[in-house]
């Protein structure tokens, strides 16, 4: 364990040096400080880890807080811990359920945090102690409902104007029990106006589970089940459920957001047309053709579409002390000074920090465009690492850049897998592009992509099948991105040796094809398909000797119950042919490797 | 009923009795579009006949659709049913014992039935190839020889700052290969940029190029074992212990210079070199590299396409009209057929290619004959722009029966050339050398997307000689220069009955041997009278125009100007084709001049959203270039 250990804190370092610089706070999980008092099921651990095959209605969940020793016969508990601090695990039982509210409140947040849920548990993260976003053991649910991880649950009124039923997620990105689940949400807090009624519903911006977006710019416009108080209001404390089941969370991080109340005033500004070609010879344009007063920024005042130069004088008006961020973009050149100095120029698009103190400052912009193929556009934004962006421009000064392509979605048409090939960018990365492969989608929304070159499976996901747009639209790059939640596996050879392949056969009853290739020489058939929301594998080989890598990651564990579990509690694989595995460490990496026999090798790969 | 059509005929509007006397192709070939089931996208990769009359379409979506009863016999409409899927943007498909073959982006793939029901369930990799994954790899074929040895072709990449150059990143790209059917892979030629056309004609190997950077112009290449046909890049695997060029990359570079410039660390996009003195041809390349096989048949850029597409020969024995034997080329960007016959002198193919068929739905890329004769068509611009306005199609193109006025071939002879015709000549018009103008020029060999023409020279037609039978006449020209395209136009030659033009009056002969023989003697020709007439039927010229040279053309005055400098086989008044339309063009507010500039050497990176950059257009004259540019301006409304 104790390089996981090892893998734990890097993770954590490298977190909390992230967090620095984007302005979260991280909770130091190391006590309960940031949280109201409970009742004792709450507390902070090192480690914990989750028997997912053992559901927590079928066991009864009792810690072990003493270190468990080796010889001790298998207890087939969900959950183990142990003693430690940086998670924060929930261990209900029938006297102490409390739920956990913290001692901050919020408004507008930013949440970034993991969470790991034995079997059959169900907690929920509920933004201002009233909007409940459910935590719940999702594992295998092909169609999820308000109910399962991720989703915006319900509440309970009966009467029409009260009653609100929740938001299903936009996919099962649950993974097993048991591993490890990053949930990120962006959050707008409800708005009120001064006698206190709502003017504005609370809004989930933004909400991503496991790398894959479940809601986006959804509004919540009621309280749902199960509030602290049923009401709505401008701050209020996140509340994580404690009765209904054991959850444990780290790498908890958030972020409070709100307006900025930063304002552009006295804008005035003076136009010349004529061919411009640097900014010196902007400041030195002395014939404007126009000039006056606005109050928004917009290059509409050019009158023409090009050759022309627009410089903007005008007064900013900060409310606050920040680092200030500014984003412009232009078709064509552009140019912001802040209080006399340069922040930030450039072609299409310029962006630059400044610090600055609660007070007024001098700003100027300048515009110039001299390439007729260019739309004219000019579009200024400020923020702050804890102030939403606001638009100092006007709309119509900066067209939606909204790509209008309608997406080319690929999914299995009724019960038989969709095969499907196409180049795929290992973990996104191009310069890993996997040029010989094949994604598998089954019509349960289990999917892989088979490394054809390598005769590997590259990765595993579940959701949607693939969008196919980068490959089909205009004269595409070959290449389709996967759509649900991903795990990749590694790139890389099962067998060493000389790799030739041959294709693949498909069953006609399944749908399901056999890949066949040779390794120098020798035949080897690579089944490949789901079964009850896992990826089996299994490989035949014939005249090869040597090992077979199954799988390979920075750390690889074997639990008591048999799976192995790979990286930071990513995945796990289940052994199901009888060769002994052994795992080894190699170039730097920790591998999962079987010996060759003559019998078939098979495994499961569960996430 | 009679009468009434004569009453109707008459009542017509003279545009449509113009319309009667002008023959157009849709008299002899008439287009039928394929009816497919709703949702399904037939951007066409690949097309084959099966034995039983079926054929057999393979897309970019990745699918394999058997198309029942695509004849439409009986008023029914085609069957479609999906045998594969799944393919990575195959680009080729051929029928052979059974099996399917296709070339996907990185292998050839054989799709086997094996239990008979309708799907195929075998995907077997005959050979795999290496990829760097960059979107232009692509890959075409196969063609399958008697012996069921397999063609296939490999696209070049880019580079990735210089976005301009072809790269052969990883084996075997730039390369034909021959795959045997057991997957043994033999290189095979190299020189390749774009083979998106491959043909087995006669059990020879052909395969055509697109315009590009070392390709001057669109062609078609006689493809031997060992050939290198003109693009650099693939010569990088010329070491390799089985490849059989013998070219080595780095000489051909020492020797050509392919200009990678650098202006402070950024790689500068090498130009057309204006008024460039004594410029590279290929002809003059292959004195140090005699492995460069020259172009058999070149199709001039802009005129007989801008992306040439498959090729196949026509073997219906007249099914498909007075072409058989003859060569179809297919063409994207242009979204037409074009047609080539090819002889053999001293040994070596060359010959002359025509405009056949144009407005097709979409850019043409694959073709295969029918059980029946007609000509099925597959379609697809694929993100490249075509004329055609659909981005994809299936047509099927039938003879009507009717044989056009056309010239069916022309060969070359020891003085000239015979143009034979398909119907026989009214001798008036044929025997009168002012029927026929034409001019030679060639292309530049160089590193820069694309050529002007170069060295243009008018035809000096000394005489013609006509046939008793009408069928052929004898050109007799005083300036033949070889390896020389030679363009003949037979403005003034009308057919005996009906009195018809030739209905694609132009033939492109590449001329890179001249048969020995008898030539004809003056005493044999009628030759042009000694003191030109002015009168001389100036046929299909250009009305002349407002003699006020500052007056802009009109839309029909410009026409002609257009056509004659190829813009329209690009651009069009108010729709995007394969360049921007020339509205579009209006609103960047060039100055003339600026636009004539830009049609001397063009500046495509000012047209992002374009795929086919536009080649340099030096030769056109710049009397006529102003006015064009004129007009152009003239088109932007309200300012």
């Amino acid at each position: 364990m104790k390089k996981l250990c090892i893998g734990i804190l890097v993770s954590l370092v490298s977190h909390f040096l992230l967090a620095q610089s984007n302005g979260y706070t991280q909770l130091k999980l190391t006590d309960l400080s940031d949280f109201q008092s409970q009742s004792g099921n709450w507390q902070n651990v090192g480690e914990v880890t989750i028997d997912p095959y053992v559901d927590i209605h079928q066991e009864n969940v009792e810690s072990t807080q003493k270190r468990r020793k080796k010889n001790q016969p298998a207890s087939r508990q969900a959950v183990m811990v142990e003693s430690g601090s940086g998670i924060l695990v929930n261990l209900p039982s029938e006297d102490k359920k409390s739920n956990l509210l913290t001692s901050w409140e919020h408004g507008d947040i930013e949440l970034d945090l993991e969470v790991m849920l034995p079997k059959g548990s169900n907690s929920g993260l509920y933004l201002q102690g009233r909007y409940e976003i459910q935590l719940f053991d999702s594992y295998g649910v092909r169609n999820p409902k308000y109910s399962d991880i991720g989703g915006i649950y319900r509440n309970w009124e009966s009467a029409p104007d009260k009653s609100y039923m929740g938001k299903a997620p936009l996919t099962n990105a649950a993974k097993a029990p048991g591993l490890w689940q990053r949930l990120q949400v962006s959050f707008r807090a409800p708005r009120f106006d001064e006698s206190g009624d709502k003017i504005e519903n609370a809004r989930i911006i933004k909400a991503v589970l496991n790398g894959v977006t479940i809601h986006e710019n959804v509004e919540i416009p009621l309280p749902t089940g199960g509030p602290v108080q049923n009401n709505e209001v401008a701050m209020g404390p996140i509340m994580i459920q404690g009765d209904h089941g054991a959850v444990a969370i780290r790498n908890f991080k958030y972020k409070l957001m709100h307006d900025l109340d930063t304002e552009l005033s006295d804008l005035t500004y003076e136009v010349f047309h004529g061919i411009f070609e640097t900014f010196k010879e902007v400041l030195a344009a002395d014939n404007p053709v126009t000039t006056g007063e606005q109050s928004e920024l917009t290059w509409e005042i050019a009158n023409r579409d090009n050759d022309f130069a627009i410089r903007y004088k005008g007064t900013l008006q900060i409310t606050e002390d920040a680092d200030y961020i500014f984003s412009g973009s232009v078709g064509g050149q552009g140019l912001l000074k802040v209080a006399g100095e340069e922040v930030a120029r450039g072609w299409r698009n310029f962006k630059g920090t400044k610090n600055l103190q609660a007070g007024e400052y001098p700003i100027e912009l300048m515009y110039f465009k001299t390439r007729s193929w260019m739309d004219p556009f000019l579009g200024l934004k400020i923020s702050s690492p804890t102030g939403h962006e606001k638009a100092l421009s006007a709309f119509s000064s900066h067209p939606s850049s909204v790509s209008a392509v309608a997406p080319i979605l690929i999914r299995p048409q009724g019960n038989q897998p969709r095969l499907l090939r196409a180049f795929l960018d290992f973990e996104g990365d191009r310069d890993r592009r996997i040029t010989h492969s094949i994604g598998v989608g089954s019509p349960t929304g289990v999917n892989y992509v088979y490394d054809l070159q390598r005769g590997n499976l590259a990765c595993v996901w579940k959701g949607d099948f693939v969008n196919a747009t980068p490959m089909w639209n205009d004269r595409g790059d070959g290449s389709f991105r996967p759509l649900g939640m991903i795990q990749y596996l590694y790139l890389g050879q099962s067998v060493a040796g000389q790799i030739r392949s041959k294709g693949y056969t498909v069953n006609p009853e399944t749908g399901f094809p056999t890949f066949n290739y040779e390794v120098n020489g020798h035949q080897v058939s690579d089944q490949v398909y789901e079964s009850d929301s896992k990826v089996i594998r299994e490989v035949s080989l014939t005249g090869v000797s040597g090992r077979f890598e199954v799988t390979e990651s920075s750390v690889i564990e074997r639990m008591e119950n048999g799976l192995y579990t790979i990286g930071d509690q990513e995945y796990y694989i289940e052994l199901m042919s009888g060769q002994s595995p052994e795992i080894i460490q190699e170039d730097g990496v920790t591998k999962l490797v079987l010996p060759i026999d003559s019998n078939p090798i098979k495994y499961a790969i569960i996430w | 009923m009679k009468l009434l059509n004569y009453i109707a005929a008459f009542s017509l509007s003279l545009v449509s009795m113009l319309a009667f006397a002008q023959p157009v192709e849709e008299d002899y070939y008439q287009m039928v579009t394929i009816p497919a089931p709703e949702g399904v996208l037939l951007e066409v990769g690949g097309l084959a006949t099966l034995p039983d009359g079926r054929v057999a379409i393979s897309t970019r979506r990745g699918d394999v659709w058997m198309v029942e009863n695509p004849y439409m016999r009986a008023g029914e409409v085609p069957r479609f049913t999906l045998f594969a899927q799944g393919l990575h943007e195959s680009l080729g498909l051929a029928h052979y014992q059974n099996s399917l073959f296709t070339a996907q982006r990185g292998e050839l793939t054989r799709l086997e039935d094996s239990n008979g029901d309708g799907m195929a369930d075998v995907y077997e990799t005959v050979f795999s190839w290496p990829l760097s994954g960059h979107y232009h790899e692509y890959s075409f074929g196969p063609k399958i020889d008697s012996e069921g040895n397999m063609y296939v072709t490999a696209n070049v990449a880019f580079g990735d700052q210089e976005w301009w150059r072809g790269e052969s990143r990883v084996k075997w790209r730039g390369w034909t290969m021959k795959i045997s059917q057991d997957g043994e892979m033999t290189p095979w030629a190299t020189g390749m940029r774009s083979p998106c056309g491959i043909g087995l004609i006669d059990g020879e190997l052909f395969y055509d190029d697109n315009q590009g950077d070392w390709i001057g112009s669109g062609a078609i290449w006689h493809v031997k074992k060992g050939a290198f046909t003109g693009h650099p890049a693939g010569l990088k695997w010329s070491d390799e212990p089985n490849a059989p060029v013998e070219v080595n990359q780095e000489t051909f570079y020492s020797t050509f210079d392919e200009r990678r410039i650098k202006d402070d660390g950024r790689a500068i996009k090498p130009a057309n070199i204006q008024n460039e003195k004594d410029p590279l041809t290929m002809v003059k390349a292959r004195e140090t590299f005699p492995e460069i096989t020259l172009p058999a048949v070149w199709l001039p850029h802009a005129i007989l396409g801008v992306s040439n597409s498959e090729i196949l020969k026509d073997e219906t024995n007249g099914g498909f009209g007075p072409f058989a034997g003859q060569v179809f080329v297919g063409d994207q960007g242009q979204s037409k057929i074009m047609r080539v016959a090819l002889e053999k002198v001293n040994g070596e193919y060359q010959g002359v290619a025509f405009d056949f068929r144009s407005n097709f739905q979409s850019g043409v890329l694959r073709m295969a004959f029918g059980k029946d004769g007609s000509l099925f068509v597959g379609e697809t611009n694929r993100g490249w722009g075509s004329a055609g306005p659909a981005n994809s199609g299936f047509e099927r193109l039938v003879w009507t029966g009717k044989v056009p006025m056309e010239m069916k071939t022309v060969k070359a002879k020891p003085d000239g050339f015979e143009i034979e015709f398909t119907r026989p000549v009214d001798i008036e018009s044929a025997k009168n050398p002012a029927s026929y103008v034409g001019q030679s020029f060639t292309y530049k060999y160089h590193s820069v997307y694309g050529s002007p023409t170069i060295q243009n020279e008018s035809l000096k037609i000394r005489g013609v000689k006509v046939a008793e039978d009408g069928m052929s006449v004898r050109l007799v020209v005083d300036n033949l220069r070889p390896y020389f395209i030679h363009e003949i136009n037979t403005p003034g030659v009308k057919s005996a009955e009906g009195a018809l033009p030739v209905l694609h009056p132009r033939a492109y002969y590449t001329l890179n041997n001249i048969p020995d023989g008898i030539k004809l003697k003056d005493s044999e020709l009628s030759m042009r009278p000694k003191t030109p007439v002015k009168k001389a039927t100036p046929i299909n010229k250009p009305k002349p125009v407002s003699t006020a040279s500052n007056s802009v053309l009109s839309d029909e005055e410009v026409k002609p100007l257009l056509q004659k400098n190829t813009c329209s086989a690009c651009h069009k008044m108010n729709m995007k084709v394969v360049g921007p339309s020339f509205k579009d063009i209006a609103k960047r507010r060039y100055s003339n001049e600026r636009i004539v500039e830009l049609i001397y050497s063009p500046e495509p990176e000012n047209w992002p959203n374009y795929a086919t950059p536009m080649a340099p257009m030096p030769q056109v004259p710049k009397d006529e270039a102003m006015k064009i540019a004129a007009w152009i301006n003239s088109l932007r409304s309200g300012d």
